[in-house]
Parts: C-alpha cells; structure tokens; sequence
C-alpha cells in the first residue's frame, strides 16, 4: 500500500468534505489492530449531493481516470449498494458502501475523528468495528473480532 | 527487549507480540506495503457495482485466485 497515495485520497475526502466512516482492517490499522489488507472500505452516507463529493474526491486524487464516472449515485442508492473502485495503478483498491447488511449504513456507525498528517480522517471506533465483524460469517472477519475484542477489552455482547 | 525466549513454541506463539502504540498508521500501511511486496497481484482497473456485501466479497476472492495462480 503507498502510504502517500492513501494520504492523496484521505486528503481529497476531507476537502471535498465527503461524509463517509472508515471500516475494515483500515480502521482497524489506524486503532492500532494491523494486519495487512488491499482494501479500503468505507461507509458513505446515500445522498445524490455525497455521491458528487465522492467522485470529486476520486476525480481529484486520479486525475487521469475517466471510470470515476462509472460511480454513479443511482446505483449507490439503489440496487448496489457496494461498489468497487481500482484506480488506474497502484495496489490498493476501495469498497463503497451506502449500507452494509440489513441495519449497517453511515448513519449508524459510531466514529470517531483520527488525524494523519493533518488530515482529519472519520474512523469506526473499535466497538463498531467489532458489531459489524462478529456477525459475519467469514473466518478472516471472525478473527478480527476476536483481535478488537482482545486490544480493546470489549465485552462479548458489545 | 529485543530477543525473547521461550521453552516451547507453544510459549512462544502464546506470547503476546510488543508493538509501540501511537503510530498505528504507519504501522499499517508499512505492513500491507510488505504484504504485497511478499505476494505482488494484479487486479481490474475501473468500477464495478455489486447488488450485497456477499457478491462484492465472492468478486474479492475470485481477483485472490486468479492472481495467485
């Protein structure tokens, strides 16, 4: 993962002011739960105006890429509520998510504000993190759980 | 304390690993940059929409596949 490439984009979110919450093994790397991931999942609030932001944020951080196009706010809002983005080079890639299972969506997910470098990144707190790991069924997430749990002395039932 | 030592694996596996809390960032994206100098893949280019979690995940580990191949 290119550390400045992901500070290019976190930058872009934060001046685009795009509404949107961290999740994954990024917010679990930024409360200090690493482990490696070629990944960055993010819950966006589902409004039309974020959706915009969004893609100015993508626009402003790959220039030279004409797919940002392709995320539209009609399918984020509608029948596809996740949408994978690879940029043009590199080896990271993004998940965008306007909700996540049945009850999951920006709204509902607890954050709290990291900073990197002076950017103000908005990150699931552990405990939110951990809600939406311990449900699922893969083993990988199964063992996230377990680790925030562990760091974080959360209890079973959190 | 740089060296540890241990009676048996199972001691050592055990054994809670040190890190230095505050610079979890870069710790992270330091792991991944290893993660993928280790085992480098290729992936799509562009967007691809997904209607569940599920699919996008099933859509995850068919790019692992194909790139470990």
């Amino acid at each position: 993962m290119d550390r400045d490439e992901l500070l290019r984009v976190l930058r872009a979110f934060e001046s685009e002011a795009l509404e949107y919450v961290l999740i994954g093994a990024t917010a679990m790397g930024f409360h200090g739960v690493v482990r490696a991931t070629e990944d960055i999942d993010l819950l966006v609030r589902a409004t039309p105006e974020n959706i915009e932001r969004l893609r100015r944020a993508f626009r402003a951080a790959y220039p030279d890429d004409p797919s940002v196009d392709e995320i539209r706010a009609a399918d984020l809002l509608g029948d596809y509520p996740a949408v994978r983005y690879y940029p043009p080079r590199g080896d990271l890639f993004f998940d965008v998510m306007t909700r996540l299972g049945e009850a999951a969506s920006f709204d509902t997910v607890m954050a709290e504000v990291k900073e990197v470098e002076g950017i103000r990144v908005r990150v699931a707190t552990p405990g939110a993190l951990y809600r939406l790991k311990k449900e699922t069924v893969r083993p990988l997430d199964r063992r996230d759980a377990a680790a925030l749990r562990e760091r974080f002395n959360l209890s079973e039932d959190e | 304390m740089p060296v540890q030592k241990f009676r048996s694996a199972e001691e050592m596996q055990a054994a809670p690993v040190q890190v230095v809390y505050g610079d979890a960032f870069d710790r992270f994206v330091r792991h991944c940059a290893r993660y993928r100098a280790i085992a480098p893949r290729t992936y799509p280019r562009g967007v691809f929409r997904f209607r569940t979690i599920e699919e996008a995940q099933a859509a995850r580990e068919r790019v692992a596949n194909d790139g470990d191949r």
